[in-house]
């Protein structure tokens, strides 16, 4: 029963990741579904779907269709919708129900690229993991596909990796990218908010990445690994963290050793458990404000992750703390002054303890929508004195 | 790496070909895996002198969680073959095909292949193509190509046609090809034609073909292969020689 959710909503799903991060790349994305995980999407994680057109799509999987394997009918209504829209690329994505029929995606994708011309993926999302798992497999595969070795841009180019609606207020690219030029750099490509396919195709031209999310990673991973582009981890939260970072950002544009991976532990030894105030939420989201606030604020914070913290980055300094039941177990044991949190995770709160509220799209979809912060170019003293 | 899928009718000798040409890769210095993908768990058996590997489905049962090592999974048998067994449901429940894909799933996870380093992984699949589950062994990743295994009996040839038709029938979505057909003969009448027959209205040809030999029942019944019990026996020399020939082919292509 460890990982049974009685009080806390469960995190977006992997399938609304994958929507997500290509939602403004110009493709279509076909989730391969009777119509459930569409309208969650649409409903609770997409808070651009109102304003904003995008090509997603489900395919309305029937029963027949799962019990007699009839791929044929997603094959050829994705390429008849692909030939009256002529997107960018194609990307197909799993739910539960293709995932009990053993739905092979990456044939499927082979068929409808071969049939329409268009460059197809498919993704491996089958609605019961993380939302971090889509990004992170979507902007893989994006930035593998389109990426291309080029020179590099003049001064210190940026890529901006994991940047989603998810878990970043609409706005947080022009932000990030204000935060960027304030500090001497260039931004190239945000993957993926308020850039383009065109911008993608230039993301080799950066000197280095900088991952804002642990969706960010794989792709960060990947461009080290293909083009000896550094990276740093973190989100420019309050000034005196936000320079730390920037210096990061300098120290990985000249290093001359490629493969350096700057802000691993993001400056923590090993997490204990004497912060009095805990921050429960995305890794290097959490971890950023963590930093944050003990310089700005001499506050001694505590994160849990309850997405899994990742080693590369967080080398034990964050609480791999996943289910309700841990982190209630935590919380209780601990009795912290202070909990920063999304304002769902109220339930779990002990009494006496305060709770600043934080709200996080994947986790309350636009429950709070309005009230979601914007912490770069932010004041944090205020927000959180 | 050779990369081999066994299909055949029910009780043609499916397992007992598969595991020869394991034993007979193995003879030739081969690191091989053998995966039995079939509810009844006994692909690998006469590898394993009897003594049986805990099909994955078996774990999963017992212990409630996938296990975290490709030990907990896995025996070696004769000549150093790996055997794992996919296990399946109780007969009659469930769903054995997605129990395939799940074993293959948590070997990826479990990264089988860059543990071992095979230069031979043979699938030993159940009967017909019946479902995508059965199918999952020659996707992309892992058979690249089909050996269909039948004697000259009307349902055998029946069967064969049935998994050449399903393999074909993947074509565009580079899954593995059918190579060829192991004739497994059960001395009925005119067997070599009957087979001949189908292998070239089939476009195929007859890879291997294996002499009805009570040596095959008698090395089983000590719980081992032909090729362990009596490498120089007929029937061993035509799985020795069927190897060699798989070897010889992807050393040529690299």
């Amino acid at each position: 029963m460890k990982n049974v959710s009685r009080i806390l909503p469960c995190y977006a799903a992997d399938t609304s990741g994958v929507c997500s991060a290509l939602y403004e790349l110009g493709g279509m994305t076909v989730i391969h579904d009777a119509s459930g995980c569409n309208s969650t999407y649409t409903t609770h994680d997409e808070p651009r779907w109102y304003d904003r057109r995008s090509m997603v799509f489900i395919s309305a999987l029937t029963e027949m269709d799962a019990i007699m394997g009839n791929d044929e009918r997603l094959i050829s209504d994705t390429v008849a919708a692909a030939k009256d829209l002529s997107p960018g690329f194609i990307a197909l994505c799993g739910s539960p129900m293709p995932m009990m029929t053993g739905v092979d995606f990456d044939a499927i994708a082979c068929e409808v690229e071969a049939r329409s011309g268009i460059r197809t993926f498919g993704f491996h999302t089958n609605g019961t993991r993380h939302y971090t798992e889509g990004v992170s497999e979507a902007l893989e595969a994006v930035l593998r596909e389109y990426a291309a070795e080029m020179p590099k841009a003049e001064g210190i180019g940026v890529n901006v990796l994991g940047l989603t609606p998810l878990d970043f207020p609409l706005g947080a690219d022009d932000s990030i990218n204000s935060w960027l030029r304030n500090n001497g750099f260039v931004p190239v490509a945000d993957l993926a908010m308020g850039s383009t396919l065109e911008d993608i195709k230039k993301a080799a031209s950066a000197k280095v990445d900088l991952v804002v999310s642990s969706s960010g990673l794989a792709a960060a991973e990947y461009m080290l690994e293909r083009f000896g582009i550094n990276y740093v981890t973190g989100i420019p939260v309050g000034g005196r963290f936000g320079s730390e970072l920037a210096e990061n950002i300098r120290q990985a544009a000249s290093a001359t050793d490629h493969g350096c991976v700057f802000s691993q532990g993001m400056g923590f030894d090993e997490n204990t458990d004497s912060g009095s105030t805990v921050i429960i939420g995305e890794g290097i989201a959490s971890m950023s404000l963590a930093r944050a606030l003990g310089s700005e604020l001499g506050m001694d914070c505590t994160v849990i992750c309850p997405l899994g913290a990742d080693d590369l980055v967080f080398r034990g300094a964050a609480k791999d703390i996943t289910s309700e039941e841990e982190i209630e177990a935590y919380l209780g044991k601990t009795l912290p002054k202070t909990v920063i949190a999304d304002p769902l995770y109220s339930y779990v709160v002990p009494e006496g303890t305060r709770h600043i509220s934080l709200p996080h799209l994947a986790f309350s979809g636009r429950s709070y929508k309005n009230e979601i912060k914007d912490l770069v170019n932010t004041d944090i003293k205020e927000l959180f004195k | 790496m050779i990369k081999l899928a066994v299909y055949g009718k029910g009780g043609i000798g499916k397992s007992t070909c598969t595991s020869n040409l394991s034993a007979a890769l193995a003879g030739l210095g081969k690191k091989v895996i053998q995966i039995g993908c079939d509810p009844k768990a006994d692909s690998t058996i006469n590898l394993l002198h009897g003594d049986a590997v805990t099909p994955v489905m078996d774990y999963m049962r017992i212990h409630d969680e996938e296990p975290d090592r490709i030990e907990a999974i896995t025996k070696t048998g004769f000549g150093g073959v790996v055997c794992i067994e996919t296990g399946g449901p109780t007969p009659g429940l469930g769903c054995a095909g997605r129990g395939i894909i799940t074993t293959f799933s948590l070997l990826e996870e479990l990264e089988l292949f860059e543990k071992i380093k095979p230069d031979a992984v043979l699938y030993d699949v159940l009967g017909d193509v019946v479902c995508g589950g059965f199918a999952a062994p020659i996707r992309e990743g892992y058979a690249e190509q089909v050996l269909i295994v039948t004697s000259g009996e009307k349902m055998a040839l029946y069967a064969a046609n049935n998994i050449n038709t399903a393999v074909k029938n993947f074509e565009d979505r580079s899954y593995a090809r059918v190579r060829g057909v192991i004739l497994n003969r059960r001395n009925v009448a005119d067997e070599e034609q009957k087979v001949r027959s189908f292998a070239e209205s089939s476009g195929l040809e007859i890879t291997a073909d294996i002499p009805r030999s009570d040596d095959i029942i008698k090395y089983e019944d000590m719980g081992m292969t032909c090729v362990e019990g009596d490498p120089g026996c007929e029937t061993s020399k035509r799985f020795l020689e069927l190897a060699k020939r798989l070897i010889e082919e992807d050393e040529k292509n690299g």
